[in-house]
């Protein structure tokens, strides 16, 4: 299960995501990203509430990195220990900006 | 009218029976029954009563007193309802006379072994029995209906059992019904759906367990059949089929017995099974005999046969037969097909052995033939294969530590909670537990993705758990494409994300959550064992 909440405003956006974001969760966040990549400078990932991210997960946050380094800038926020772990042995920690 | 061996004396019950008539009609019976003792059973054949009233039915009770043991038959529909009304069906033993139905000019539908089934109407049938003990017979088939129907499998019951000339018959309300050897016949846009349908309802009916003693062992009449012929094999391999039959795995689980296209009807837009009469237990190997005999045994020699019994030709049964199999066994792997495909025509050719013996062809140079045929296609198969027993992949929890489910991501929750359930007795860190969680649902899904595709096949999780340090071992099996995720490179984490690629992440992953990773390709399986320690 996984909730997404979205809030845009002025060419930012923030997506709040709960739950898990896995195989099953991904297809789900994957539109929700493209539906708000138009138009943004800023991405924000506010990921306080998510507990599990798998690779399917991970790709997506890629293919949205890789988007925004085109037209603006993302951030990943409020990750809790065990995602950073996650980002940390995939060397996402490098290529996200975390807050 | 006496029958002194069993003991009754029967009394002729006609016209009406009221208060007008009611003393009369007493010392009538009376008069008929004097020198019969209370040892006797008193039967009224009522097959020409029209109407009895409260005075009749007071006779009857009085002579009961008399004798105890007394039964009314042939009771019509009126008088049956007023025995009932009165509760007099309670007190006495009341057989109700059966409906009289012509089945002629009626259309055939079906026709097998132990007689015919004709449609009768737009939405009914009458099945008829050409068995001199048909009423036993039917009796049976509706309880083992019954039975089936209240264990979940959509079926047919008959509402009436009627006359049909010198025999008996069952009539089942069939509407709109058309049976999958038609739709087969004259529908061919429809085969793939026949084949998912078709399989659905076997597995359906394979995973049901049946409570003990409810069911014969469809094992222990495929033993009689093998015995009685197992003397026409040369070189002891009669002696070696007989003692691989014996070491096939016992099993509660339910047998159709005959599931052919034609027991499998097409109702309104609901599937059923009929033909009960054969369900049974045991291995799943036992209805794919049957499939085969139908779809190819019986017509090995002559391919006419088939169309004669299926309306289409060996073309399509043939084809029908691979592709039920291999959906069947959750695979599109061709030597997995053979493997169970030899076992399932080793016993089929048997069974045709038997059954072309003791029932031969007219024609004795075409039954010697057909016979020679499969005698020579048994010998070939009994010189390579030494069990008959094969990977049940029907049920998916086929034990406690292990879950056999099919390969689609839609299951990933249900194996991520079959693993999760396994370590509830260790103690396990939340992390420990989301780095198995993500490990399990990295592999599943790349079975789910690869191993079969576009097909659907099974997958199997096994769970193990050993102490000293406390270790999780956790094995995926498949019987997909063989593929060994471990060869593929590690991606490249130093990179920026605009030189990264998208994909690769979930092997490595999987590699860093866990502690130890091996696979193997053996058996025509692809294992994939996970180890980690939990400490």
């Amino acid at each position: 299960m996984l909730t997404i909440n979205k809030k845009t405003e002025n060419g930012k956006a923030v997506l709040a995501l709960e739950g898990r974001l896995d195989t099953v969760t991904a297809p789900e966040f994957d539109s929700a990203v493209r539906a708000v990549l138009p138009g943004i400078t800023e991405l924000c990932l506010d990921c306080k509430k998510l507990e599990y991210i798998s690779s399917a997960g991970l790709r997506v946050l890629l293919t949205a990195q890789k988007k925004m380094n085109t037209q603006g800038k993302m951030k990943v926020c409020n990750v809790n220990e065990t995602v950073m772990e996650i980002f940390e042995v995939t060397g996402f920690s490098d290529i996200l900006t975390i807050e | 009218m006496t029958d002194d061996n069993q003991k009754s004396v029967t009394v002729i019950l006609s016209g009406r029976i009221d208060s007008g008539n009611a003393s009369e009609t007493e010392q009538n019976i009376n008069k008929q029954l004097s020198g019969y003792n209370s040892d006797f059973t008193v039967v009224f054949d009522a097959s020409n009563l029209v109407y009895i009233s409260s005075a009749g039915l007071r006779v009857i009770l009085r002579i009961k007193k008399a004798y105890p043991d007394l039964k009314i038959i042939g009771v019509s529909s009126e008088v049956y309802e007023i025995l009932e009304m009165t509760g007099f069906t309670e007190i006495i033993d009341v057989e109700k006379a059966y409906r009289v139905v012509s089945v002629e000019g009626c259309e055939v539908i079906g026709e097998g072994f132990n007689g015919k089934v004709y449609r009768i109407d737009k939405d009914n049938v009458v099945k008829t029995y050409k068995n001199a003990d048909a009423l036993a017979e039917i009796q049976h088939e509706r309880k083992v209906a019954k039975l089936a129907l209240i264990l979940g499998v959509p079926t047919a019951i008959s509402y009436d059992v009627v006359k049909v000339g010198d025999s008996y018959g069952s009539v089942f309300e069939l509407l709109n019904s058309r049976s999958f050897s038609k739709i087969l016949a004259n529908e061919p846009d429809k085969y793939d759906w026949c084949v998912d349908e078709y399989v659905k309802m076997l597995k359906k009916i394979h995973s049901i367990i049946v409570p003990d003693g409810e069911l014969p062992s469809i094992k222990e009449k495929t033993l009689r059949s093998v015995r009685r012929m197992k003397d026409t094999l040369p070189d002891g391999l009669g002696d070696k089929l007989v003692a691989m039959v014996e070491d096939i795995p016992e099993s509660n689980h339910m047998i159709h017995g005959d599931f052919h296209t034609k027991n499998i009807v097409l109702a309104g837009d609901e599937v059923l099974v009929i033909d009960m009469d054969t369900l049974s237990v045991g291995h799943p190997i036992f209805d794919l005999i049957h499939m085969y005999n139908a779809y190819v045994g019986f017509s090995e020699y002559d391919p006419k046969i088939v169309y004669d019994f299926q309306g289409y030709n060996t073309k399509i049964s043939h084809k029908f037969w691979h592709d039920s199999l291999l959906k069947y066994l959750g695979t599109k792997d061709e030597n997995r097909y053979k493997e169970v495909d030899d076992k399932v025509r080793c016993l089929s050719y048997a069974g045709l052995i038997d059954w072309g013996t003791r029932h031969p062809d007219p024609d004795p140079q075409k039954s010697e033939a057909t016979i020679e045929l499969w005698k020579t296609r048994l010998i070939e198969i009994l010189q390579k294969i030494n069990t008959l027993d094969f990977d049940i992949s029907a049920d998916e929890q086929t034990n406690a530590n292990e879950i056999k489910i099919d390969a689609i991501t839609d299951n990933l929750e249900k194996v991520i909670d079959f693993v999760n359930s396994r370590l509830e007795a260790v103690d396990c860190l939340p992390k420990h537990q989301m780095q198995l969680d993500i490990a399990v649902e990295e592999i599943f899904v790349n079975i789910a993705h690869y191993a079969y595709s576009p097909d659907v096949g099974k997958a199997g999780v096994k769970v193990e758990v050993s102490d000293d340090p406390v270790t999780v071992t956790i094995t995926f099996t498949d019987r997909g494409v063989p593929y060994d995720p471990l060869k593929k490179n590690d991606p490249d984490v130093s990179l920026s994300a605009d030189e990264r690629e998208i994909g690769g992440l979930g092997i490595f992953l999987t590699k860093k959550m866990i502690d130890d990773i091996s696979y193997e390709y053996k058996d025509g399986k692809n294992i994939l064992t996970l180890k980690k320690a939990l400490n």
